[in-house]
């Protein structure tokens, strides 16, 4: 069973850093603004919480796991907030968009 | 199993490094407030996949604190971009 947990979590830690790695690819590689924001928030969602399972599965103590709910938590309110602050800021400043 | 951890933090770091890269090439300030903003979250990931593979739970505390950080970065950035263009 212990090895079993270790597998999912290493395969999930795996698939979180293939996530960020296709966002800097995609931040390399595409155009305007929003497209490179399209790229830039998925590993901040999706990858964040993917290596947060991957940790959840290798830690024991229950305060460890409360923090990393926490961790997912703080970061699925404010990276939304935050992207969306930049983008109002960069359409209403920027003459490309 | 740590090979696992430790080829996903090689990853995190290629994609940190490519960031940097986007990051320091001559582009709008909007561009490198995304590309800081996608920096901190993958530093983020980072912590995790290093707490993962270590199983130390001081570094949880060092990630909520930087993903904190990092948002208040960004509004940071995007209240100065509102105010003086880019």
């Amino acid at each position: 069973m212990s090895a079993v947990l270790d597998g999912l979590s290493a395969v999930f830690a795996v698939v979180g850093a293939l996530l960020t790695v296709v966002a800097a690819i995609g931040l390399l590689r595409l155009g305007d603004t929003r497209s490179r924001m399209h790229a830039a928030t998925k590993p901040a969602t999706l990858g964040v919480l993917s290596c947060a399972v991957a940790a959840v599965l290798q830690l024991d103590s229950l305060s460890d796991v409360s923090k990393v709910v926490v961790i997912v938590v703080v970061q699925f309110v404010t990276v939304p907030a935050g992207a969306h602050m930049l983008a109002r800021a960069i359409s209403r400043s920027s003459t490309d968009g | 199993m740590s090979w696992a951890f430790g080829a996903a933090l090689a990853l995190v770091l290629l994609a940190a490094l490519v960031l940097v890269v986007s990051i320091v090439r001559p582009t709008s300030l909007g561009d490198r407030a995304v590309a800081f903003d996608a920096l901190t979250s993958l530093i983020t990931c980072g912590l995790l996949i290093a707490a993962a593979g270590t199983g130390d739970g001081l570094l949880l505390e060092v990630a909520l604190v930087f993903g904190l950080l990092g948002f208040f970065g960004s509004v940071t950035v995007a209240r100065f971009i509102e105010r003086s263009g880019s």
